[in-house]
Formats: structure tokens, C-alpha cells, sequence
């Protein structure tokens, strides 16, 4: 049985000034043990759905059930079995304990004190802060902080538990403790870890399937690894002279599907990543380029990464995504 | 149904508890609020001794000793929302089971055992000092207590939802509030009946603050020995006004839960 299911889900936000489709027609069903992705660009619509799906935001249309409960007719039961992490919430009461914060935490459920202290010392111990949990909240450094902020999210034993964004400015080694987690938390405790992210690293390492998003659309839903496989494109990064930093949109190159572009400032060249139609196009676009100004110095086929896919299916990378919503 | 009231209380338990720790732990803010009270109650009862009218002192040592309750329970109440909101607990209570009525409430709970050694201070010393003639307590002292707490609960809970939906302004416009209606209601003096200097359109203004009520019956049962048969109608207005408060209150809390999944930054802040 599927322990997130989403049908025709949409979501529109009034404001005075303009109307945002931030969830178009979104279809997903995520399995019990599963760690899913939602894969996107900021302002694709995660931190929505995930609202949505934690009862805090109402569907405009469509339908969303966690854990079997209806999210907007039986949201009370649905509260009952979730959990939930951003790297924005305050971690809890500054002036008390680590533990004590946690225990606050595990009665907004209802945990019976004697379950409540047996998860408190578990989770520390697979976080690994046992020796800061006596400590009050605001002596704890900000590594600690965000994994108390995860323990806590884990403290009412949820069915399904939501991340969004959740290793945002944590340092490399708490964000590799944390993905180990997810992955033990999907696999040892059965539960299904719903993760919202813009990075694409860590949604191909610890993702069985990942949700593609953009604008409010799912564009893609599988396995990192046959994501990748369906793209039977060529993505070829071609390093030229500063000049390519001003190309701008690859795709008025003949041949190409998508691709982006970055200034490398400090060895004064530009990077293009181009998805190509097939491997034919890969000269002319070298001669293009030339005929533009723009002083090849080499290129190298790659192997294809998740923000490929998603650069085939929509023509820009992530980047040029978020610039493009900021108008 | 049972198991809801097991979750109310637990959740409102946990609540105060974690305010008392926190107001426990950090000592500048139980000195400064100490402190406070403390001035202004013995500042006033020197004045009025002066003045020629010392039956007032115990006035100003009660409401010094009242003054950080009601505090706690309108004003930090009114302000809680918001505050929760602005720092992404607000996020977190609502996606759990947790009623936000006892959150506010335990939150309230908490904040009036952290102002005791306050209220307790300014009691104690200011009876050492003046020692203004206290009647011991009774039945309808209790009452007029619980009815008050209950209005005022009431009517922060209320507050606090309608500052939710009007936002960061709103926070000035309670702060704004609060030295005027802790006038009106007169927390050191009389501010309605015939003791009372002021106008009286300004003390039907006046009347309409349930802690008006409370603190002029409280010192009528306090200072005067009056009871339940002299008191019943500041009584009746009380329990009038309770309910109708608290009705609102929830109401209200209810209404903006609704309203901010609707909209979607009622609830949340949005980055
Ligand atoms: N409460 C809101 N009111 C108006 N627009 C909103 C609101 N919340 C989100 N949006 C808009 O919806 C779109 C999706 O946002 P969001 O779900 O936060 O994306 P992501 O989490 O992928 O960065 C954005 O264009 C954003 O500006
Ligand atoms: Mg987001």
C-alpha cells in the first residue's frame, strides 16, 4: 500500500498582485520504506506540496492521502503519524535542555514519558549528540542544533516523515550523517522519507526514486538510475575562452536541446554543458561557436546527472530556472 | 474523546513546564521582572500614604502583586502567535495533533508560575512596609480570581488569532495598548465605582475590560470582607463575559487555522 498518494493535485496562490499555478496536476504514490525525492529548482513548488501534505496548506484541487488519511478530511489523523524538518523552523526553547526540548516535542503527540525518554536516548545516540543533551539550547553549535532539529522530527515515530531542504548550510560531515539516516530511518523503520531538494547530489545518492519538478509539474518519476538511461542524449561539456560566457541561451545552437553556461573567473575560460540531439551535432556546434567568436579549447563527453535530465525536458538548468522566476 | 483530553492536558502541561524552565533559566529576566512591580507598587503606596489617603496603599500593593499575572495572560498571550509564527513553531504545532488552545494556555500557565517570586516579592514586602489591612481569602475571592483568568484567557486567545491575520503592525498596536488599558482597568486605583476619579463615560469604557471587573471586585472582597451576596453581580458580569470571551476565542483560533491553509501565509512566514 502506498503511504503518500497525490492525485490531480493542484495549488494556486491569490495575491493582489498576480496569480501563481505553484502545483499543476501533480500525480505521485510513494511506498512504505521508500525514500522519495521531489527534485527541483527553488520556486518549482516542493516547499507547496509538502505543505500541502503536512495539512498546513489546503489543495485547490485534488486529492492527497498520508499514511490512508485525506489530508484535508481527516487532517487531525494525518497530524498523528507525520513528521517534519525544514532547515528554516527554530530548533525549539533556547533557556532548556536539548532533552527537555525533545520531550516538549514527543507530548505535542501524546508519547507516554517512559516512550518518549527511550526515543530521546535513541535518537541522540544515532545523531550522535548523547553528550549534548543536557546542555541548554542556545550552547549547542549549529551542527548540533540541525540534528536535534531531525531528532525531533523523528520523536512521535512517524509512518511518514518530510524534509525540505533539510542539509540547507549544514557542513559536509552532518549532511553525510544525515543521509545515512534517511536511509536507515526507510529501511530499518520502515517508514517513507519524503525529501524536498534542490540538490541533485544527494537526491541521485540516497533517492530510490526521484520526482523531477519544475513549475509545478512533475516531469519525471523513477529511479535515479533510469532517469538517467532514459536520457539517450550526449552531453558533452565544451571549454572555451571567456567569450563563451556570453553566448547566452545554447539552445539557438543548432543541435542543441539545453544546456547552460558558467563563467570560470578564475582560469578565465567558460564552461557549456550542452545536451546534444545525437552525437552529429557536436562539430557543427564547435564551428558555430566559432563563427561567434568564441575560441574552443577542448571538450569531453560526460556522463549524464540528474540536472541533465531535468536540462532535456525544460532546455535550462536549475540556475538559469530561478533567474528566470525572479522577475 | 478522552484520549483529547489526555492530549489538551499533556500538551498544556508540557507547555508551562518548558516556560517555567525557561523563565528559570535565565535570571536577568526574573530581576527585571521582579523589579519592576516592585517599584512602581511601593513608588505608588508612598503617594498615596503622603497624599493623605493611605486606605489606598493596599491598592497599589495588590495590583503590584496582580499586575505581572495579567500581563502574562493577555498581553504575552496576544503576542504568542506571531512570535511562534515568526520563528517556524507555529509550523510544527499545527502539523501535529496538538491543540493550539492548550499551547496558549499552558504557555500562559507557565509564564504566571515564572512571574510568582514576583508577585510574591511585591506582596510580602509591600505588606512589611505599609501593611494595609488584607482580609483573609473566600469563596468569592476565588471566584472573582477563576472568572477573571477565564475572560482574560478568553480574550487573549482571541487577540492572538486576530494579530496573526493582521501581522507585524499589530504587535505595535498591542504594545501601544497595553499602558492605557492597564490604566483603564485600574490595576493601582479604583477606576470605576465611586472612588473612582475618572469621568463616567470613561469608566463605562472602563467596564467593558473584564479585568475592570476583577480587579474592582477583588479589592472590594480583599480590602472591604465583602462576599458572594454583595459581590454577585461583578460575579454574574464575569461569568457573562468569560464565556462570551472564550467563545470568541476559539471561534476566532479556529478561523484563522482555516483561513491560513487557505491562504498560505497566514500561518507560515513566507521567506
Ligand atoms: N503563500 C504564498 N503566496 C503566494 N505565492 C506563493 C506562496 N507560497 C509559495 N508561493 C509561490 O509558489 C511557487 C512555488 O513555491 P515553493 O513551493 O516555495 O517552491 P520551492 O519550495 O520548490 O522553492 C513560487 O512561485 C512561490 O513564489
Ligand atoms: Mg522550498
Amino acid at each position: 500500500m502506498a503511504n503518500v498518494e497525490v492525485e490531480s493535485l493542484t495549488r494556486v496562490f491569490e495575491t493582489r498582485s498576480r496569480r501563481v499555478l505553484a502545483l499543476d496536476n501533480v500525480n505521485l504514490e510513494v511506498e512504505k520504506g521508500e525514500v522519495f525525492g521531489l527534485l527541483g529548482p527553488n520556486g518549482a513548488g516542493k516547499t507547496t506540496l509538502i505543505r500541502i501534505l503536512t495539512t498546513l496548506l489546503l489543495p485547490t484541487s485534488g486529492r492527497a492521502v498520508v499514511g490512508g488519511f485525506d489530508v484535508v478530511k481527516e487532517a487531525k489523523k494525518v497530524r498523528g503519524i507525520i513528521g517534519f524538518s525544514s532547515s528554516s523552523e527554530r530548533v525549539g526553547f533556547d533557556f532548556v535542555t536539548a532533552r527537555r526540548n525533545l520531550w516538549f516535542f514527543s507530548q505535542l503527540y501524546g508519547v507516554p514519558k517512559s516512550e518518549a525518554d527511550r526515543r530521546i536516548e535513541e535518537l541522540a545516540s544515532l545523531l550522535e549528540f548523547q553528550d549534548q543533551l543536557d546542555r541548554k539550547l542556545y550552547m549547542l553549535t549549529t551542527g548540533y542544533k540541525q540534528r536535534l532539529n531531525l531528532a525531533r522530527a523523528l520523536i512521535n515515530d512517524p509512518t511518514v516523515v518530510f524534509f525540505d531542504e533539510p542539509t540547507n548550510g549544514m557542513d559536509v560531515f552532518s549532511a553525510k550523517k544525515v543521509r545515512e539516516l534517511f536511509v536507515r530511518e526507510a529501511r530499518v523503520n520502515s517508514r517513507t522519507v519524503f525529501l524536498a531538494t534542490h540538490n541533485m547530489f544527494e537526491a541521485e545518492e540516497i533517492c530510490d526514486r526521484v520526482a523531477i519538478i519544475d513549475r509545478g509539474r512533475i516531469l519525471a518519476v523513477d529511479t535515479p538510475e533510469n532517469l538517467k538511461l532514459t536520457l539517450d542524449k550526449p552531453v558533452v561539456m565544451l571549454e572555451t575562452d571567456v567569450a563563451g560566457a556570453s553566448v547566452g541561451d545554447p539552445r539557438t545552437l543548432d543541435g542543441v536541446v539545453g544546456g547552460t553556461v558558467k563563467l570560470d573567473s578564475e582560469s578565465e575560460t567558460a564552461n557549456i554543458r550542452v545536451i546534444l540531439r545525437d552525437e552529429d551535432y557536436l562539430d557543427k556546434v564547435v564551428t558555430l561557436l566559432e563563427r561567434r567568436g568564441v575560441k574552443v579549447l577542448g571538450y569531453q563527453r560526460l556522463e549524464p546527472t540528474l540536472e541533465d535530465v531535468f536540462i532535456s525536458k525544460v532546455g535550462a538548468g536549475f540556475a538559469e530556472r530561478e533567474r528566470s522566476l525572479e522577475v | 474523546m478522552r484520549s483529547s483530553v489526555a492530549l489538551w492536558l499533556r500538551v498544556a502541561f508540557s507547555r508551562a513546564m518548558i516556560r517555567v524552565l525557561a523563565t528559570y533559566g535565565d535570571p536577568l529576566w526574573i530581576v527585571v521582572n521582579v523589579g519592576g512591580p516592585l517599584l512602581t507598587s511601593i513608588a505608588l503606596a508612598f503617594l498615596y500614604k503622603f497624599a493623605g489617603i493611605p486606605q489606598f496603599t493596599g491598592f497599589a500593593i495588590l495590583g503590584g502583586g496582580i499586575a505581572a499575572y495579567w500581563g502574562n495572560v493577555l498581553w504575552s498571550m496576544a503576542a504568542q502567535l506571531n512570535w511562534d509564527k515568526r520563528s517556524g513553531m507555529l509550523y510544527l504545532y499545527i502539523s501535529s495533533p496538538a491543540p493550539l488552545t492548550a499551547l496558549l494556555v499552558g504557555m500562559s500557565l507557565g509564564g504566571i508560575l515564572g512571574t510568582l517570586p514576583s508577585s510574591l516579592t511585591v506582596l510580602i514586602i509591600g505588606t512589611l512596609l505599609f501593611n494595609p489591612p488584607f482580609s483573609p481569602p473566600t469563596l468569592a475571592l476565588a471566584l472573582i480570581f477563576m472568572l477573571t483568568l477565564l475572560a482574560l484567557y478568553g480574550m487573549g486567545i482571541a487577540l492572538s488569532s486576530l494579530y496573526l491575520i493582521l501581522g507585524r503592525e499589530a504587535e505595535e498596536v498591542n504594545e501601544a495598548l497595553y499602558e492605557p488599558v492597564s490604566f483603564l482597568s485600574g490595576i493601582y486605583f479604583p477606576s470605576i465605582g465611586r472612588a473612582s476619579p475618572l469621568p463616567l463615560a470613561i469608566q463605562a469604557v472602563a467596564s467593558l475590560i473584564p479585568l475592570t471587573i476583577g480587579m474592582d471586585a477583588l479589592r472590594r472582597a480583599v480590602f472591604f470582607s465583602e462576599g458572594v451576596g454583595e459581590l454577585w453581580p461583578s460575579l454574574l458580569t464575569l461569568a457573562v463575559m468569560a464565556q462570551a470571551s472564550i467563545i470568541l476565542g476559539l471561534k476566532a483560533l479556529n478561523y484563522v487555522e482555516r483561513r491560513g491553509r487557505v491562504t498560505g501565509d497566514i500561518l507560515v512566514a513566507l521567506r
